[in-house]
């Protein structure tokens, strides 16, 4: 007994360790076998541009998530971003790279209004950023005047059609924003304040940490996620939508929910959050090619949610 | 003087979100002479029926300070399944019934994922909101069920002694949960829970049960006002009640029930549900496009809760 206590059995510790990405591997060894073109390359590039956008909007998320917040603005802030960028570049005539630079800013602020409700205002994460869900939507609505935005030029097109080095745009700007992510996470000062203002915000606070900071700057980061993501959307689309990532915020914070990032925070990391992406992504994408109805893709997707975190709280409840 | 202000303080806890309804209402009636009429009142409160049933229960969930995110599919799905019953044949009464089976059905693998699975109501709840629209569509094929009978027809479009039926229905729900939260031990134990689920199960409460119990009425009265609503239109969409989630927490929130559970009511819920509805008929009657209303209705949710947060 005494060496069961010191020395989990190794087997339930790389279950709980890799419990995702042993649900990845399943699902795509799955699809794998139930279609012949989803183990193409071509493929796989198609599953990881679709899944990038999302990928990057959800590591935003994370760090809310870990400090035991949440971000239910990010959908709406994307399309007021795309919009913007979209707008300011065609129809202000400040080309796209002044528009998607203040686009992006605008993203941030809205992100820093969210982190001053909930750190000034006491409010609670959820409703502070519910109530920026319905304002930001509304202003993209009243921006666009309800129709979409077209005519963005090449550059701008670029950045979510282009490829560098055989790799789309979007995937790229996944990789860098996940690298400087996880680097802040792991090797900073600052990631570890997040960590612990989401394990236990009194007793961070009373060790010195500003944890008002640390919670200001989390919404901040998810704010210029999602601007990035929502100005990736308009590239892609090659317009900017007024009713644009309409429930994006349910998927961003399925990703990381799915790669074993703690609604209570302080546990997690942005790595599992792109697994958990990828995971979604994978399932629409090998969906697809089974011919399966996208009604059922969504009863399907719901089922892995939940049974995925039952399994998660099932192994680390046994460590 | 101290005693004087607190008490100026209390008087504004207690009649302060009734007072901003007040105030409201009146600069509508100056603004617009369309506002005060009997033909605008009832409009404003037959159109606040669905929010206002719906989050009834809400106010339930997140008194337990828990949250649920699946009531606009449970929505859909029971009034598509009520829809093809009715098509099919089945008696209303019996339709009603499975109807409302289903939503508390729903609800019931909610509150058993959240109890014994221990899985956070807002992924348990996101998870099923994602199955139950799933299905809806899946049941449908995607299309409306259109054309219902008359006698079900009834309790959406009928008029009782002046009143429309949902307004009764309504009503009487808001009644019966309001008496259910303040007048039993059902609703101490809930506000218990709420307050602190260590100490209510150690003074004997049996936490699993309530906690459950909330989502399964929760799930049953979003597939009242879902029967409301296919009802009034005559047809059950498998898209019905998106985002719905979203008008009845707002509702609960702008009524001052606070997200950490134990505190708040259904009086406060009854009065957010009318202001935000009040709200957006003030909009239209002043003819502000309608692209403004979510952004009115963000800024309403913020200022609410930090004017509820400075007098608490």
């Amino acid at each position: 007994m005494a060496s069961n206590n010191s020395k989990p059995s190794p087997i339930l510790e790389i279950l709980r360790r890799y419990s995702v990405f042993l649900i990845l591997i399943g699902i795509a060894a799955v699809f794998a076998f139930g279609s012949e073109r989803f183990l193409t390359a071509s493929n796989l590039l198609n599953i990881a541009l679709q899944t990038a956008i999302v990928a990057i909007v959800a590591i935003g998320m994370t760090f809310t998530i870990l400090t035991a917040g949440i971000d239910l603005s990010v959908g709406s802030v994307m399309a007021l971003s795309g919009a913007l960028a979209a707008g300011l570049a065609v129809r202000q005539g400040l080309g796209t790279f002044a528009g998607i630079g203040l686009a992006l800013l605008a993203g941030t602020a809205v992100g820093a209004v969210n982190g001053l409700l909930i750190v000034k205002g006491k409010m609670p994460p959820f409703v502070a950023t519910l109530a920026m869900l319905a304002v930001a939507r509304g202003l993209t609505l009243v921006y666009t005047d309800g129709r979409p935005i077209a005519g963005i030029d090449e550059n701008f097109i670029f950045l979510g059609n282009g490829t560098v080095l055989g790799l789309p745009m979007p995937v790229v700007l996944l990789l860098v924003v996940f690298i400087i992510a996880a680097t802040a996470l792991r090797y900073t000062r600052f990631g570890m304040y997040v960590y612990a203002t989401g394990g236990n915000e009194e007793t961070s606070r009373l060790a010195g940490i500003s944890t008002s900071w640390i919670t200001l700057l989390v919404y901040v980061i998810s704010g210029f996620t999602a601007a990035l993501g929502g100005v990736l959307l308009v590239a892609r689309l090659w317009s900017a939508q007024p009713n644009a990532a309409v429930g994006w915020e349910l998927d961003a914070i399925a990703a990381p929910v799915l790669g074993g990032v703690s609604l209570f925070g302080g546990v997690g990391g942005v790595a599992g959050t792109v697994v958990g992406a990828f995971i979604l992504g994978i399932l629409s994408n090998g969906l697809n090619l089974m011919g399966v109805a996208s009604f059922y893709q969504q009863v399907i997707k719901g089922v892995v949610l939940i049974l995925a975190i039952m399994l998660d709280l099932l192994t680390k409840r046994k460590r | 003087m101290p005693a004087q202000s607190s008490k100026i303080r209390n008087l504004l806890r207690r009649f302060g979100l009734i007072l901003s309804f007040l105030l409201l209402a009146l600069a509508l009636t100056l603004l617009s002479d369309r506002f005060l009429t009997s033909a605008n009142i009832i409009n404003v409160l037959r159109q606040s029926t669905i929010n206002g049933i719906i989050a009834i229960g809400m106010t339930y969930v997140i008194l337990t300070a828990g949250i649920d995110l699946s009531v606009g599919a449970i929505l859909a799905l029971s009034a598509v399944m009520t829809a093809n019953l009715l098509q099919g044949g089945t008696a209303v009464p019996l339709a009603i019934i499975i109807g409302l089976g289903v939503g508390a059905g729903l609800g019931l693998i909610n509150g058993l994922i959240i109890t014994k699975a221990n899985v956070p109501p807002f992924v348990a709840t996101l998870g099923m909101m994602t199955i139950a629209r799933g299905l809806a569509l899946t049941y449908t094929g995607g299309r409306p069920i259109t054309g219902l009978p008359d006698s079900f027809r009834t309790i959406g479009t009928g008029v009782v002694g002046g009143v429309p039926v949902p307004i009764i229905l309504a009503g009487a729900a808001f009644i019966i949960g309001a008496v259910l939260l303040t007048k039993t031990a059902v609703g101490q134990y809930i506000l218990a829970i709420g307050n602190n689920p260590v100490a209510a199960r150690y003074a004997g409460i049996a936490v699993h049960r309530y906690t459950t119990f909330v989502y399964v009425l929760a799930g049953a009265l979003s597939a009242l006002a879902g029967m409301i609503l296919i009802a009034r239109l005559d047809s059950a969409q498998p898209t019905a009640g998106l985002a719905y989630e979203f008008d009845a927490i707002a509702a609960v929130v702008v009524g001052g029930t606070s997200f950490a559970g134990g505190q708040g009511g259904l009086g406060g819920t009854l009065v957010g549900v009318l202001i935000i509805a009040v709200l957006n008929n003030g909009l239209n009657l002043l003819n502000v496009s309608s692209f403004y209303q979510p952004v009115v209705t963000g800024v309403v949710i913020a200022v609410a809760l930090l004017l509820h947060r400075a007098l608490r």
